[in-house]
């Protein structure tokens, strides 16, 4: 209760401070505070999917259906990420580029994590029985593993890219205000701070379900 | 020891036993062949000839490809599963010789519908590539990867309850890297610069979807 309260505050706080506390970049003008949103947006997706995988092959390791809870609840919550990650670029693209959606290979690889979870999540769908569901969607995970690195990894190299990479390029670390730098960890570590508590949440429902279905299948 | 035969000899009567059965109904290659056709022929009537534009074409080649590929190669494994032979087949092979013997079928069936597609596909749309070897590698390795990729979500979306309707969904980010190098593979050689580059990548993508489908096969077939 008290941890929630905490990371609220911290998240309402440094929102607060990209507003008011922190200065505009030249060239980026209004649109500099899509930063504080999007990139710790596209990093929950990332960590979120990282964590779906990892837990998937676990799953198959040791069969533990918590693993399973694991990775499905961090798929789910990496779509919505993942979602806010696209939308926020989109308008930042359509306010410095002109237009919403070009292709960019960063736009390709995100649009790809979509599909990767969008698929996932509807083969999840499919199958009924928990354990056959866990085990396949495992297996996908594992697949999709294998191409990821393929996309995030390849393609930037083959196709030419816009993106800002203030993180990467290290000239860009150097022009970034100290108070930018500031309030955009801070919100960096809010944002991962909210996937885990959401996930937390989200891997208990889970597991109450799973318990309902078999005392109700135990009585009936 | 019938489960652990997973040598060549099992690889190849699941190969035979493949091309038996579809032999005997043709339904798959009918309906694969049938789509593919109507693929190109809608996209050529929509377009007519585009023979000064090797990007247009490249797309459009691989699209028609991609989609007779996804219209068709969950065929293999959904068989199985519909007409209750599954497990049958699980006794007298292990799952890797079933894996590699429904993957060499289907990579028969890509090259039965590209003998057909990729001809009528270059007289509609007026235009021979200028280096065959390059373009044929393009195609082949191109094809080897969707392959791949295709035969192992069919073998996940078979056990499913949508099958065919959710593999072309499903298998589409795995096959997302592949369309996007043959596709510049394809476009490349046409304006005649260098495929070197998008043939590694179509090789090592294809090299490691073979690795991770022997690895994740024996955990697919588990309650039958």
């Amino acid at each position: 209760m008290i941890r929630r309260g905490l990371l609220l505050a911290w998240i309402a706080g440094w929102i607060a401070a990209a507003f008011l506390w922190a200065p505009l970049v030249p060239v980026l003008g209004e649109t500099t505070r899509v930063l504080y949103f999007h990139i710790p947006a596209a990093w929950v997706t990332v960590l979120a999917l990282g964590w779906s995988m990892v837990n998937s092959l676990l799953y198959l390791r040791r069969r533990d259906l918590e693993h399973d809870h694991q990775a499905a609840a961090a798929a789910e919550i990496g779509l919505l990420f993942c979602v806010v990650a696209t939308v926020s670029g989109a308008l930042w693209a359509k306010a410095m580029w002109g237009a919403y959606w070009n292709w960019d290979p960063r736009e390709t690889s995100i649009f790809f994590l979509l599909l990767i979870y969008g698929a996932y999540l509807a083969l999840r769908s499919a199958i009924d029985q928990p354990e056959r569901r866990a085990r396949l969607s495992a297996v996908y995970s594992a697949i999709a593993f294998v191409s990821v690195p393929f996309l995030i990894f390849v393609v930037p190299r083959i196709y030419f890219s816009l993106h800002p990479d203030p993180l990467i390029n290290p000239r860009g670390k150097i022009d970034m205000d100290p108070r930018i730098r500031v309030v955009f960890f801070a919100l960096l570590l809010g944002f991962t701070g909210l996937f885990f508590w959401v996930q937390s949440l989200r891997v208990r429902v889970a597991r109450l379900e799973r318990r309902a279905e078999e005392r109700r299948e135990g009585s009936g | 020891m019938p489960a652990n035969r997973s040598s060549s000899g099992a690889v190849w009567a699941i190969v035979r036993k493949e091309c038996r059965s579809e032999w005997r109904t043709r339904y798959g290659l009918n309906a694969a062949l049938l789509f593919a056709v109507t693929g190109l022929a809608s996209t050529s009537f929509a377009v007519g000839r585009l023979g000064d534009r090797p990007d247009v074409l490249a797309a459009l080649l691989w699209i028609v490809l991609l989609f007779a590929a996804l219209a068709s190669l969950s065929h293999a494994f959904v068989r199985e599963v519909e007409g209750h032979t599954m497990a049958l087949l699980r006794l007298v092979a292990s799952p890797t010789a079933i894996a590699i013997g429904k993957l060499l079928f289907n990579l028969l069936f890509l090259v039965v519908i590209e003998v057909v597609t990729v001809p009528l596909f270059l007289v509609l749309m007026g235009a021979a590539p200028p280096r065959w070897p390059a373009f044929l590698g393009v195609l082949a390795l191109g094809s080897l990867a969707l392959g791949a990729g295709a035969t192992l979500v069919a073998a996940i979306v078979a056990q499913t309850r949508g099958r065919g309707a959710l593999f072309a969904g499903v298998s589409f980010p795995l096959l997302l890297p592949v369309l996007a190098a043959a596709v510049s593979g394809t476009r490349a050689q046409w304006s005649g610069a260098s495929v070197a580059a998008e043939l590694r990548l179509l090789a090592a993508y294809a090299v490691a979807l073979l690795a991770a489908s022997l690895l994740l096969y024996d955990h697919l077939w588990e309650d039958g």
